[in-house]
């Protein structure tokens, strides 16, 4: 079962080949998922599971859209 | 001049200035066929001048007859002749007038936004011109507040623009957003935005706030007491995307596109459409969407 991921700005190098159709680990956590992609944690700012803002803790569920977005202030 | 906010309507009070907007007012076609009384862009500034008026009272009180001024004919009916009314005499604090601040003032004095208090201390600097509007061959190394002030009079004498060329601590967030009914931020870099963040919480006024890096960036609408994206980004020291992916021209102007709309929509009496939600958006991919904050 299959989840989506979106990597905005500067962690967009992260971005898993298989983005649109990621393979999920039963009962992965998004804190979890973001070791996997082997992102260092502290780069990540906002956390959004469909939508919505979420804490690392979630545990994520097939079909889930993840989107995770860094530290963002240029003007 | 007296600030555009709180302004009433001068017909009512100007002996003649009813009558004559009538009579000056010419029909105009507008692309679908309807005819609409029009005052043309001249005839509005020579009644003003001559009637020691602010040109933003004169346009109100043609709006208030039905009479829509020329220079914004082509927003009808996405802004009414009520809504841009309601423009003409709202306020805005915008704090940075750098690379959204110049597009977003850019923006609200072509619509008509009546009063715009502006800060920023900073110069024209080299790096500044693939993005910043109001910097070119003959503004750098002067005052950022001062090329605002120069081109909003060229663009759109009816806005009472109030520069401030200077940087501000919070103590002088919460004086220029005195007597604003929204704050914009479009200030560079993390340091300042909460504090931003914080004053027009205090102020009890909506905060629009907007950054970018590389093609991406977000744009979010913040209702009193509600968190802001910058919040959640810490200082400065926390190496923000733009460090390595810099700020381009055309994400810096899709952010101050959508900052402006947001804006008049709220200026013209309507909702927030981004009230608690953030504007996600990449250029590289043409992915725009909104989530929950």
């Amino acid at each position: 079962m299959n989840i989506t991921i979106k990597c905005f700005a500067s962690l967009a190098r992260f971005t898993p080949a298989e983005a649109d159709a990621f393979p999920l680990a039963p009962g992965e956590t998004v804190a979890e998922l973001i070791a996997r992609l082997g992102i260092p944690p502290e780069e990540i700012k906002l956390v959004f599971v469909n939508g919505n803002h979420v804490e690392v803790g979630t545990v994520l569920t097939p079909g889930d859209r993840v989107g995770l977005f860094p530290a963002v202030g240029g003007g | 001049m007296e600030p555009a906010s709180g302004q009433e309507s001068g017909f009512a009070h100007v002996p003649g200035l009813a009558q004559a907007l009538s009579r000056l007012s010419r029909q105009e076609t507008l692309p679908d066929g309807r005819l609409r009384p029009c005052l043309p862009l001249a005839v509005a500034e020579e009644l003003a001048l001559s009637l020691r008026l602010p040109l933003a009272q004169v346009e109100i009180a043609a709006l208030e007859l039905g009479i829509a001024p020329e220079r914004y004919l082509r927003n009808f009916d996405t802004y009414t002749l009520a809504e841009q009314a309601l423009l003409l005499a709202s306020s805005v604090a915008l704090v940075g007038l750098g690379g959204l601040g110049g597009y977003v003032l850019e923006l609200l004095a072509r619509a008509g936004v009546g009063g715009v208090t502006a800060a920023d201390g900073d110069e024209f600097a080299p790096s500044n011109l693939n993005r910043q509007l109001y910097c070119t061959s003959r503004s750098l190394g002067g005052f950022k507040a001062a090329a605002a002030a120069a081109r909003v009079e060229r663009v759109n004498p009816a806005v009472v623009f109030t520069p401030v060329a200077a940087f501000l601590d919070e103590a002088n967030m919460a004086r220029l957003l005195g007597g604003a009914q929204l704050c914009i931020d479009a200030l560079g870099g993390l340091t300042d935005r909460p504090a931003l963040a914080r004053a027009a919480g205090a102020a009890g006024i909506p905060l629009l706030t907007a950054a970018v890096a590389g093609q991406g960036g977000y744009v979010a609408t913040v209702l009193p007491g509600q968190p802001s994206p910058a919040d959640f980004f810490g200082p400065e020291a926390s190496a923000p995307a733009e460090n390595t992916l810099g700020t381009p021209g055309p994400a810096v102007c899709a952010a101050s596109a959508i900052l402006a709309g947001e804006a008049l929509n709220i200026l013209c009496g309507r909702a927030p459409a981004l009230a608690g939600s953030m504007l996600l958006f990449d250029l590289s991919r043409m992915s725009f969407e909104t989530v929950r904050l």
